[in-house]
Formats: structure tokens, sequence, C-alpha cells
């Protein structure tokens, strides 16, 4: 096994996350990415890049569960029982919290169903393209910075 | 200030990064400019100025960071106005949390195009740098899952 990946200190989902479900979520990363070294085709890897494109991260996710949530509460609140307008209340000041300090109510449940940050989507994502090679074609330190530049951001955008 | 024209050119807002594909296509290519911009600044750059500017980078405001902030305090007011002042009041936080699903599923809200135009990045464009300078480090060279998945790590 692998030494256990450690993301950036300012990734405050993973800081809020219970460390044994970080591990779990990267631990499934890296086996994918050795899957991915060991026998996937050209046509493999475009698939499952396209694949991780396309999922959904925790703040798309959250975003989404908020604003049901806080549209719910509030027709409650506006036409059964103005107290009831608590809940808009407290999931606007959830995403305050969970833009300033990354932690939200139902965080916990989301790391536990699998929902990963951007940058752990991202993580696997651009290791799949380098273990594709899209990174062998990079002039190399020495060349003129314009030639490295341009190497280099054709090969993200790819 | 030097643009690859070919890579500029390149359409690499996928419909996947939702924001880019609802943002106005001259601020996506600025933020592009303004990247490539950097990496050439780095392209002969010490390992340390480097690492320094990833840490920069992983602190960075996204924006959807932005964007969460913004309809907090916004839908914060609106239900305090409406609960305690005027009724009224309350449909400020329901055009905020409507306009947030539709940010959430489909892309676009109000406060978009006005995040976009001060330069706030989305996570991927702020990754395309980050791995963009991994690469220009080194990071990126070895052939070995294990080695690389290791490296993927900082």
């Amino acid at each position: 096994m692998n030494a256990v990946v450690h993301a950036p200190v300012t990734d405050r989902v993973r800081a809020n996350t219970w460390p044994l479900i970080n591990e779990r979520l990267d631990a499934e990363a890296q086996l994918r990415l050795r899957q991915a070294a060991a026998s996937a085709t050209s046509d493999e890897f475009t698939k499952r890049i396209t694949q991780l494109d396309y999922e959904w991260d925790i703040d798309r996710t959250l975003e989404t569960e908020a604003s049901v949530m806080g549209l719910v509460g509030l027709a409650l609140g506006a036409v059964v029982d103005r107290r009831l307008l608590v809940v808009p209340a407290f999931v606007a000041t959830m995403l305050i919290l969970h833009a300033t300090h990354g932690w939200y109510p139902l965080l916990p449940v989301f790391r536990r169903l699998g929902v990963r940050t951007r940058d752990e989507i991202e993580r696997e994502r651009y290791g799949l393209k380098a273990l594709r090679g899209d990174f062998t074609a990079i002039p190399l330190a020495g060349s003129a910075a314009a030639d490295r530049a341009s190497a280099v951001w054709k090969a993200v955008c790819e | 200030m030097t643009i690859d024209s070919g890579a500029a050119l390149k359409r690499d807002d996928s419909p996947p990064d939702r924001v880019r594909a609802h943002s106005d296509q001259g601020q996506n290519q600025r933020i592009d400019a303004q990247t490539q911009h950097c990496l050439e600044r780095h392209g002969t750059s010490e390992r340390e100025a480097i690492s320094r500017h990833i840490q920069e980078l992983d602190r960075e405001w996204d924006v959807e960071r932005y964007l969460q902030m913004n309809a907090g305090l916004v839908s914060l007011t609106g239900v305090l106005l409406g609960a305690f002042v005027n009724r009224r009041f309350l449909v400020l936080p329901a055009a905020v949390f409507g306009f947030f699903f539709q940010h959430g599923t489909q892309g676009w809200c109000p406060p978009l195009p006005v995040f976009r135009r001060m330069g706030v990045r989305t996570r991927r464009e702020i990754n395309k740098e980050k791995y963009a300078l991994k690469a220009l480090r080194g990071d990126l060279d070895g052939p070995s899952p294990e080695r690389h998945s290791d490296q993927e790590g900082r």
C-alpha cells in the first residue's frame, strides 16, 4: 500500500471530514489509477476522464441541497408559520459557514456517500492524464520559458 | 503578454465546466491568458518559487466559495427583514435560493457575471494552473504509477 496521499491543509472540506473517510476516498482513487496504469486503453482513459469531468463535487451537491431546503423552509415560513423562517435562516448561515470554514451540517453524510471535493476529483483526473502520457512532450528545464509554458498549457487543456 | 493563439482558440470550456459555459467568452479568454502569462513567468523559475505559487493557488477562493458566501449573506438578510420588517422582503431569499438552485444544476446565476468580471476563477481553472506548474516543476515526469500517486498528493 502506498504512502497516504496528503491534501494541502487549505482543503477545508477534507479538514472537516473524518480522516478514515478521506483515506478511503484516497485509497479508492489510487486503486483506480493503479488499474489504469496496468491495463487501460486510450479509449478507457478518455472515458474515465470524461466521467470525472461530469462527477458532481461537494460544492455542487451542497448548493443544490441547500437551495431546496431554503426554498421549502421559506415557503413553509411564508404560508404556514412564520417561525419556520428559522429554516432558511439556518441554511443561509450554514452556507456562510461552509464558505469560510468548510463545515456544513450534512457534510459528514455527503462525504460518507463518497461525494468528493473538486480538488480530489481533479487529482485523480490529472493522475490519469499523466499516466496517459499527456505530460511527456514538455521541453526540459533549461529550454525557453515560452516553449515550456505553451507545451504545458496544451497538456493540461487536452 | 504573449498568448499561445493555438491554445487560446482551442475550445476547452467543455460542457462539464458549467460556470465557464455560462460565462462571457471574453472573460474566459482573459482568465486563460493570465494563466498562460503566469506559466511563462514560471517557465524557468526555481522549484521554491513554483512551490510557493502552488501554495497560493491552494489558498485562492474559487467562484463557488464566493457564490456561497454571497447567497448566504443576501438570503439571511432577506429572511431577517422578511421576518421582522415586512413579509414582502421574503422575495429576496426566494430569488437567491431559486437562482442558487439554477446555479447548482445548470450553472448560471445573477452574481456569476460580476464575479467572473472580477477575475474569480473556477476550481478547475485554478487546478489547470496548479497542475501545469507541477508539470513545470517536474512532478509529472515519472512513468510509474506508485511514484506518481504519491506525488499527486502535494
